[in-house]
This record gives structure tokens, C-alpha cells and sequence, in this order.
């Protein structure tokens, strides 16, 4: 053990320590003192996953969120000195928490909000203008075999829950009238996406999600619209592919040699 | 089953959602069949927050001695509609850790 | 070899921080600064909060940036650490500097995190021969690394170790001597320090080398009492500076002359305004001190 590995470990603990090889000026309990660095670096852990996860928070209220939160991040604490995107796997935590199954679309609601940073985040990338777009159309028998490169904001989350409407409902003034409207077990999928500085959380049809997330994995044309009307009978292409035009999330075609 | 996906079906596609895209965006949001929020600002997370949240040492160590095992969750959860309706199952129950 | 020599050969010439008072730029005030233009005299960033791809930090900064001078501060290199500086983060940092060209960079006498965990608190180090020699290599990497010099702040810390053998001061003294880098003298970490162990905050800043002081920092502290009922202050960055704390900057500034001088406030963000009263506060010492020190050479 050296030195440091001992102050971490204490750090972390789940029940208050000190390392051994600390002095105090006035001979006064090393321990009252390291707590200081403990609370600090419990705290600003747990703080920085409140900032992440807000909605997560509020659906099951601060103080069960800040245990959970200990948790969390005595099994799983920064790996890398860049917080902002802390708590990435906290969904998955989640789902093997089994105090947190009462509220079975937290984990769904926790990576709602973590694609919202990571598009908050995400590189900038200059969107194609109608006219590029349109040239697409001047060469018909290539279209199946187009592949389009998303912007990297671009985030997509398709889940067995009322993810969107349940976080949308926690945007408005009174929470409560609007959570009474929702069935939770209502199966939604989210477009997350920056617009300018805003990341904008959006309600798409199943079907355009699939279609998005295939093409987001670098499906050609053809084969993830293919893919998208086998998930969901009710596929509207045209719709989806507006909602990429519109979105501005479409940042460069190119020709895919697979199909 | 699966509809087959032509060239000139996804032209179709194409030209049609290139028109919409060009139209208001009352009609878009329509056509799309997408419902708008936004999110808020994000704060930096790297800060040097000694003492975060609290003061410090033994008053603060009340904010994560909780223990999670032996807590509900307590919030806005307790608000959605199978929360309220009595056959639902969003009913929250404390969660009993099961002994081995 | 010769790098160790003249480890900042090929550096471009660094622009240094105006001799005013600057705050620390906090996304809650990214708009108003940029509608505003308040007159203030740098702003400082934590390097940590800018190393993302895109997006709303970087529209900002690099606004801001383009009309007020900047200092960089970094809170995740773990210069004081065991385990050996994470390349990856040194590069995200060079990447940084590149491309903001900040007059100041700086970063703490702390580690930060051990073997893969990060902490995220800037913790302790003792003061030995062994930790003398880590801490330089780690600052002699960086100064290689990022081509320029760093200014190294000195720690608030809350307990010290039986293992040491050198007084933080000495130990700072020691680091400037064989890295030739600058220091940035937090005059709230000296003043917190010193209660917290007992010593004189006066004598503190007397011991310390004071030519490399290129920045200052003054922030507000958390008042504690240890186990034994004496008072332990916390840098909590959440209040306003303390009226002790700016007689020990007054102090500092006569000792130092005007130094590039910064109001950190990182808990409970007050409005703008407030912050750059503050600021204003620090500028007015700065300029007595200027002034007496002009007055004094004439």
C-alpha cells in the first residue's frame, strides 16, 4: 500500500476512517480533520451527478438520490479527471439497484439526461444546405446505397417507459398536474439533439428511431429504412428523414460500398 | 411484411420531407409528429468546491450516510398515473434486502 | 540534457496578465459578460470544464475571449501525485492552451487522484526529499510539455503528515528553484493553512520566495472548529474574501508590488455584479500599491 492509496481508500469508505500518518498542530483527532476532504470529495461527487441527473433526482427526491448517489460512486468513482460526464453508467447502476425498482423507468429517465449533456457537449459540426440534400435526388439508382453522417449531438433512446413525456412533465410549472396525465409504461423514444446552444429533447415515432439510430450506426439508405418498417408497421420515412432536415443533423452524405 | 424499399420509394421520401422541411414550423412540428422542450443550461463541474454543499466534517457527513437500502423513493415518482390509480404498479413498497 | 536547460526553447512569446483585478468566468454569466462588457481585468477558467468537444463552453469562451485577457487554472493534473501525470490529460491541456492561448496557466501543489480513480479534491502532500523530487519531475514534464511556465498555487490544506520533514514553505522555495516555475499565491489557501496548523500567516508569506508571484488569489473560507475546539477554516470558494484576508493581501501586495489578482468563487455563484466589486475592491489596493510604489521610486 503506499501512501496515497491508504488517503483514497479512506476517502471512499463507506464508514468514516483516516489514514495512519497524519499529525495535527494541537495533538487534536486526525480524523475530525480528514473528514474535511472526505465531505469534499463525497459531496462535489454527488453534486456533480445532481447537476447531471435533475429529473432523476427529482423522481425519487434528493435524499434517496444522494444515497443512491454514495453508492454509486463508492462502486464506480471517476475514472477520469473531467467530470462533466461523470455518471455515465449510473443507468446501468440503476438497474441493478434493487431499491430503485419501484421506479422502473429511472434508469431509461437517467439516459435521457445523460445523452442531454453529451449533446450539450458535442462537437460542432456544420449541418448539409437543402440544395446539397437535393442533389441526392439527381441520382436515383445510388439513393439505397447513401450513407449519412449525423451530428455528433445527435442522441437517440428508445424505451419500454414514457421516458420523454415523464422528463418533459419535470420542465413544466406544476409537475404534479402533468405527471397525473401519464401512463408510464408507455413505450416512448427520444431525439436528442443541439439546435444552436439548446439541446432539444424531442418525442419521435418508434419507427424513426430505429430508422435514425440505424443510420446513426452507419446503415446505408435502403438498409435502415428497410430496418425501420420491420420495427414499426406504422414507419413513416418521409416524416423521419424530416426531422433530420429540419433538425439540421445532417452533416455530410457519402456513397456506402456495403449495401 | 416488410414493404420493399426502392429507389424511387426513398426518392419519394426524400422530396417529400425536403418540401415539408421548407414549410412553417407549426406544419413541421405536425408533419414530424415531434413534440419540442428544451433543456437548460449546464454548469461547469470542475470546480474547486471545498467544503461542497455543506461546511464541513461533522455536520456534513449527514448528507450521504444515508442508507439507500432502507429508503423509498420519495418523489415526484409518487405523482404518474399508475402511481395513483390502485391497480397499478407503480405502488412503492420499501425495498426488503433478502438474507441469503 | 539541453531541455532541461532551457526547457521553454521554441515557446511563443506568452502575453502576461494585465496588472488588474479578474474573476472567475462561470457559464451562469457567459451572456450578461458578453451583453455587458463589464470592465474587469481577466477572467479565469477551470481547464477541466473546456476539455469537451463543442458546444455552449467553447461559443462563450471563445467569445470572451476574444475581448479580455485569460488565464487558465487546472484542478485535475495531480502534480503532487504517486501515480505518473496522465498524458492524455496533458495533451487535452496543450490542446487547450493551443487553441485559447491564455496569458497565465496554472496549477496546484495536490494531488488529485490515485492510479486510475479521480478525486476531485486538491489533496495533501507531504513535505520529504522523496515528494521534492516527484513534484519536479511532474512540474519539469509539464513546463516540456506545454512549452511555457506554469505558475504553481499554493494548497489550503486541513491536517499534515508525520512524514514530513521541510515546512510548505521551504518545499515551494525548493520547487521554484529546480523547475523555474512561477507561483501563484492564494493568499485565502495561506491564511486558512496557517490557522489551520497553528503558525503565522505573516511569517508564511515572508518565507516564501516572492519574484516568481505572477498571480494572486483571494476567495472567501468556512469557518470550523477541529476536534479540539480550535478554529479549522475551509477554502469553501463560497463566500465573500474575509476582512483578515485582505489585510494579509495588503500585506502581500507590499511586500510584492501589483500582481495580476483573482476573486475565485466557485459555491453559491452571486450575481455578476457582486463579483466584480470585489474585483473592484482588489484593484483599488492594487492601484494604492501601485501608486506607493511609483511614488517610493520617484
Amino acid at each position: 500500500m503506499t501512501d496515497q492509496q491508504d488517503f483514497a481508500e479512506a476517502l471512499l469508505a463507506a464508514e468514516s476512517t483516516f489514514p495512519p500518518g497524519l499529525s495535527t498542530w494541537n495533538g487534536s483527532d486526525p480524523g475530525r480533520r480528514f473528514a474535511v476532504y472526505r465531505n469534499n470529495v463525497i459531496v462535489s461527487l454527488i453534486d456533480a451527478l445532481a447537476d447531471t441527473y435533475p429529473v432523476t433526482q427529482e423522481l425519487v427526491g434528493a435524499e434517496f438520490f444522494r444515497a443512491m448517489a454514495f453508492q454509486f460512486i463508492q462502486k464506480n468513482p471517476p475514472r477520469s479527471p473531467l467530470l462533466a460526464f461523470y455518471g455515465e453508467d449510473l443507468a446501468a447502476f440503476i438497474e441493478t439497484f434493487p431499491p430503485a425498482a419501484s421506479v422502473p423507468y429511472l434508469a431509461d429517465i437517467a439516459r435521457l439526461e445523460m445523452l442531454q449533456v453529451q449533446a450539450y457537449h458535442a462537437a460542432d459540426a456544420a449541418p448539409l444546405d437543402a440544395g446539397e440534400i437535393s442533389q441526392l435526388l439527381a441520382n436515383e439508382p445510388e439513393l439505397p446505397r447513401v450513407s449519412f453522417t449525423l451530428h455528433p449531438s445527435l442522441g437517440i433512446l428508445r424505451s419500454r417507459h414514457a421516458v420523454v413525456s415523464l422528463w418533459a412533465a419535470h420542465q413544466t410549472d406544476d409537475v404534479t398536474a402533468a405527471l397525473a396525465e401519464i401512463a408510464p409504461n408507455t413505450a416512448e423514444a427520444a431525439l436528442v439533439l443541439r439546435a444552436g446552444l439548446d439541446v432539444e429533447i424531442s418525442r419521435i415515432p418508434v419507427g424513426s428511431a430505429a430508422f435514425i439510430a440505424h443510420l446513426q450506426q452507419g446503415l446505408a439508405f435502403a438498409a435502415a429504412a428497410q430496418q425501420a418498417s420491420a420495427a414499426d408497421p406504422e414507419f413513416n420515412l418521409a416524416a423521419a428523414l424530416c426531422l433530420l432536415i429540419q433538425g439540421d443533423a445532417i452533416t455530410s452524405v457519402s456513397l456506402s460500398t456495403t449495401p | 411484411m416488410n414493404k420493399t424499399i426502392t429507389a424511387a420509394s426513398l426518392a419519394l421520401a426524400l422530396g417529400a420531407a425536403m418540401t415539408v422541411a421548407a414549410t412553417p414550423a407549426a406544419a413541421q412540428n405536425k408533419m414530424s409528429d415531434k413534440e419540442h422542450c428544451y433543456g437548460v443550461a449546464l454548469k461547469g463541474k470542475n470546480d474547486c468546491k471545498a467544503g461542497a454543499g455543506t461546511t464541513c466534517a461533522g455536520t456534513s457527513m449527514r448528507d450521504h450516510q444515508g442508507n439507500a437500502w432502507s429508503m423509498v423513493p420519495k418523489g415526484t415518482c409518487e405523482k404518474t398515473l399508475s402511481s395513483t390509480s390502485p391497480t397499478g404498479h407503480g405502488q412503492l413498497k420499501e425495498f426488503k434486502e433478502k438474507k441469503a | 540534457m539541453i531541455t532541461s536547460l532551457s526547457p521553454f526553447v521554441g515557446a511563443a512569446v506568452v502575453r502576461r496578465l494585465p496588472v488588474r483585478a479578474g474573476i472567475g468566468l462561470k457559464p451562469e454569466h457567459f451572456r450578461e459578460i458578453l451583453a455587458a462588457a463589464p470592465d474587469v481585468g481577466f477572467f479565469e477558467i477551470h481547464a477541466e470544464n473546456y476539455m469537451v468537444d463543442g458546444g455552449p463552453f467553447h461559443h462563450y469562451l471563445s467569445r470572451i475571449r476574444e475581448r479580455y485577457p485569460l488565464s487558465i487554472h487546472g484542478v485535475g493534473l495531480s502534480i503532487g501525485g504517486e501515480s505518473p501525470l496522465n498524458d492524455d490529460h496533458l495533451d487535452r491541456l496543450a490542446t487547450l492552451l493551443d487553441r485559447y492561448q491564455p496569458e497565465s496557466f496554472s496549477e496546484h501543489l495536490a494531488w488529485a487522484g490515485h492510479g486510475e480513480v479521480f478525486l476531485n479534491d486538491l489533496l495533501p502532500v507531504p513535505y520529504h526529499a522523496a515528494t521534492l523530487a516527484r513534484v519536479c519531475s511532474h512540474i519539469d514534464r509539464v513546463q516540456d510539455r506545454l512549452r511555457r511556465r506554469m505558475l504553481l498555487e499554493n494548497p489550503a490544506t486541513y491536517v499534515e503528515f508525520s512524514a514530513s520533514t521541510m515546512a510548505e514553505t521551504e518545499f515551494i522555495a525548493e520547487i521554484v528553484r529546480r523547475t523555474g516555475c512561477g507561483l501563484l499565491l492564494d493568499v485565502n489557501n495561506v491564511y486558512v493553512s496557517c490557522v489551520n496548523h497553528g503558525r503565522n500567516p505573516y511569517d508564511y508569506i515572508r518565507a516564501l520566495p516572492l519574484d516568481p508571484v505572477a498571480e494572486i488569489h483571494l476567495a472567501g473560507f468556512a469557518r470550523e472548529v477541529d476536534a479540539a475546539g480550535d478554529p479549522l477554516l475551509i477554502d469553501s470558494h463560497g463566500a465573500p474574501v474575509a476582512q483578515a484576508v485582505w489585510d494579509l493581501y495588503r500585506y502581500a501586495l507590499e511586500a510584492l508590488g501589483p500582481v495580476p489578482t483573482l476573486i475565485e468563487r466557485d459555491n453559491d455563484i452571486p450575481a455578476l455584479s457582486v463579483l466584480l466589486d470585489e474585483a473592484h475592491q482588489a484593484e483599488r489596493m492594487l492601484h494604492g500599491i501601485d501608486r506607493h510604489s511609483r511614488e517610493a521610486r520617484a
